[in-house]
């Protein structure tokens, strides 16, 4: 009898369960970078709002494991239903039919560049949501007390004798430089790349253009760098170098605009653009993180809701302005006035926009990386010419693409 | 007579039919063990087998027979991989061998607190290895780390020291760490063997005239030499898997430098996404591990049957 009338109590909890769960439908929204930003979570509330019985599952992934959980997921047939991601994944992910194209309004005024970053042959696959450029950050107390005059370097040999000074006459080192086995290591390498007119890869044909006087020029000074920058730079990637700028152990170093902000206050900090090279003029790494539709979720066209939601107007503007991000928009096309990024620090960081190059799309973004790090390592670790480090990238470059 | 073989004819067939019903209950007694190595082990295994001989991605698959073992077999990166992999396991449990050792020795002794000691040998062990890790990267950390800064105090270095930063100090250091997570198994295993070895043997070497050192030798080693080749093995084969400790580290860089097999396979198939290549390599392990397996059983045959040990 009892046994009965657990079963019966079982088979009716279960029914309500089957019932509860047909009548919701959950987005499962993989959110790379280990949190959810504000601005993101009122417009996933407002979406949650005008869809009764849909809900969205958000899940923060730091970005060390969130590309590849993405990209497993969908491989292994259980894709997210949409996903915030580097731009940098498209490709692999369009080439092996694992993402939808993203439906953008060609009247969405997008800053110079950032569509190319998730445009493949014309399609766009992805919703830019998140833009940087870089910049130089220096130490003036730290330059001043080498007995320099703190004015930014324009060239790249300005910007050495600056970091030769800081370390002639302190115990500072005179530049940081990111050499560890990570994306920003390849990031960093460009800034100075498309500073001296380099490329990587042809956008209009795809062809490979690194191997270059360009890119030996390059790497030759990030060689020279070396001896005037802190100890060990294969040990250190970027967002660790803003640890040591903020102790007071490098005199300047390369990055984003967040960075201002994450900088101690009692640091007297001077901004500029990236210095130029020989062979090019001032630049940056245009690099985008986009929202991405995943094929087979079931829930694509509310994906696409989303994604257009927490993309455009006043949300996308919300983000950028409470983030520090460079403009994706130009904002005042879309008739706002306060335009946050029109003075102060920004302009270090919208002027060389129209100069940048795109993080490179490629199939394998992983092989790409490495290239880039072979090389960079190469030369710090002083392993080969620059030369043959430069010829060995190209090569291993072709087998990437 | 009839009677009689009618008996005869019952017994033999009740006895067949015992022995058929032992024979299932035996296999249905083994059949759930089975199944689970099947499904643990042996699909696993076959699965990665079949994907060597395939190019396959996050696309799908395609068959390219001996394709992915040929490049392997062209490529001197993976040819110097092989050979840091085994330079790395012979060293570091060479140094546990001999650290567990002496440490083993010391715990074994008659000493006040000995019991203290043997918790206090524990910790590398017992703490999980990404956070013993994450104490060694801040360790080896040039500008915040201690050594850097004992080095710098002492005046061997003029400078900060970044020992991950370097090709030879990363793989050094590396080892170091590997070591300090694998010596307290190694010395509790040799200790247990040491408090096993009758005290009688060491009395009567002791009325012989023989020191400590010629005791240590005569006796300790020879009687606890089985643990000592049985640790040996288990330790090569945790050593030579060891993927924790590097990949926190250096994430088998800097440019390849601490990149062992087990690293490198992870690398191409779950972060290059190259599952046939990435399925190549780890047969290329499984195989390695076999004929060192088969060697090592081998070799404690024969010192089974030095030392008596059956």
């Amino acid at each position: 009898m009892n046994v009965t009338k657990l079963s019966l109590a079982a088979l009716l909890v279960s029914g309500s369960a089957i019932s509860a769960s047909a009548d919701t439908t959950e987005l499962h929204f993989i959110m790379c970078g280990g949190e959810v930003r504000e601005a993101d979570q009122k417009t996933v509330d407002e979406f949650q709002a005008k869809h009764e019985g849909v809900t969205v599952n958000l899940e923060a992934v730091p970005w060390g494991t969130c590309q590849d959980k993405s990209l497993t997921l969908a491989a292994a047939g259980d894709p997210p239903s949409i996903a915030y991601m580097g731009s940098r994944t498209l490709r692999q992910m369009a080439n092996n039919d694992l993402i939808v194209p993203a439906n953008i309004s060609a009247e969405t005024p997008y800053q110079d560049g950032v569509l190319n970053t998730v445009t493949i042959e014309g399609q766009a696959w992805g919703y830019p949501h998140a833009f940087s450029t870089k910049a130089l950050y220096i130490n003036c107390d730290i330059i001043e007390e080498s007995g320099q005059e703190c004015v930014a370097p324009k060239t790249w040999d300005e910007m050495y004798a600056m970091a030769k000074g800081v370390v002639d006459n302190t115990d500072v080192a005179g530049v940081g430089l990111a050499g560890k086995d990570f994306d920003n290591t390849m990031h960093q390498f460009l800034n100075y790349l498309y500073s001296n007119g380099g490329a990587v890869v042809d956008p209009a044909t795809g062809e490979n253009m690194l191997d270059s006087q360009q890119t030996r020029e390059t790497l030759e000074f990030y060689g020279k760098l070396v001896d005037v920058a802190q100890e060990g730079p294969t040990a250190w990637e970027r967002d660790q170098l803003r640890d040591l700028f903020n102790d007071g152990k490098i005199a300047m170093y390369v990055q984003g605009p967040w960075g201002y902000g994450q900088h101690n206050e009692d640091i007297n900090q001077l901004i500029a653009p990236v210095p130029a090279g020989p062979s090019g003029e001032s630049g940056t790494i245009l690099i985008t993180d986009s929202i991405v539709v995943f094929k087979g979720s079931g829930h694509e066209e509310l994906a696409h809701e989303l994604a257009q939601m927490i993309t455009s107007g006043d949300s996308q503007y919300d983000l950028d302005s409470t983030w520090g991000l460079t403009p994706i928009l130009d904002y005042a096309a879309l008739g706002k006035t306060d335009l946050y990024y029109e003075t102060g620090i920004w302009p270090n960081f919208t002027a060389t926009i129209s100069t940048g190059g795109p993080e490179p799309l490629v199939e394998d973004f992983k092989s790409l990386q490495s290239v880039f790090t072979n090389m960079v390592q190469g030369i710090i670790l002083k392993d080969d010419t620059v030369d043959n480090l430069v010829t060995i990238a190209g090569e291993e470059l072709d087998e990437a693409l | 007579m009839t009677d009689v073989m009618h008996a005869e004819g019952g017994a033999t067939a009740r006895r067949e039919r015992k022995a058929i019903s032992e024979s299932l209950f035996a296999w249905l007694l083994v059949g759930p063990a089975m199944i689970f190595i099947a499904v643990i082990v042996a699909w696993p295994l076959a699965e990665t087998i079949r994907l060597s001989f395939m190019e396959a991605g996050l696309g799908g698959e395609k068959f390219v027979g001996l394709a992915n073992y040929e490049d392997l077999a062209g490529s001197r990166r993976f040819h110097q991989t092989i050979v840091r992999t085994f330079y790395w396991m012979f060293l570091s449990v060479a140094l546990k061998l001999v650290l567990g050792l002496i440490g083993a020795t010391l715990l074994n002794a008659a000493i006040p607190g000995r019991a203290l000691f043997r918790v206090l040998v524990m910790p590398p062990w017992v703490i999980p290895i990404a956070i013993g890790c994450i104490g060694w990267l801040w360790l080896y950390n040039g500008y915040f780390g201690v050594l850097s800064g004992v080095m710098m105090h002492l005046g061997i270095t003029d400078g900060p020291f970044e020992f991950l930063a370097h090709k030879q100090s990363a793989f050094y250091s590396a080892i170091a760490t590997d070591v300090w997570v694998g010596v307290p198994m190694v010395t509790l295993f040799f200790l247990a063997a040491m408090q096993g070895v009758s005290r009688d043997l060491y009395e009567a070497a002791w009325v012989d005239g023989a020191g400590r050192w010629y005791r240590f030798r005569r006796i300790t080693i020879p009687q606890i030499m089985p643990v000592i080749v049985s640790m040996s093995l288990l330790s090569a084969i945790f050593t030579f898997n060891s993927f924790e400790i590097i990949w926190i580290l250096t994430e088998g860089g800097p440019r390849g430098a601490t990149t062992t097999l087990i690293v490198d396979t992870y690398k191409t198939a779950i972060g290059n996404y190259k599952f046939g290549e990435g399925s190549a390599r780890a047969v290329i392990i499984v195989l390695l591990l076999g004929l060192f397996s088969l060697a090592y059983l081998f070799f404690l045959n024969k010192v089974n049957k030095k030392y008596g040990v059956k």
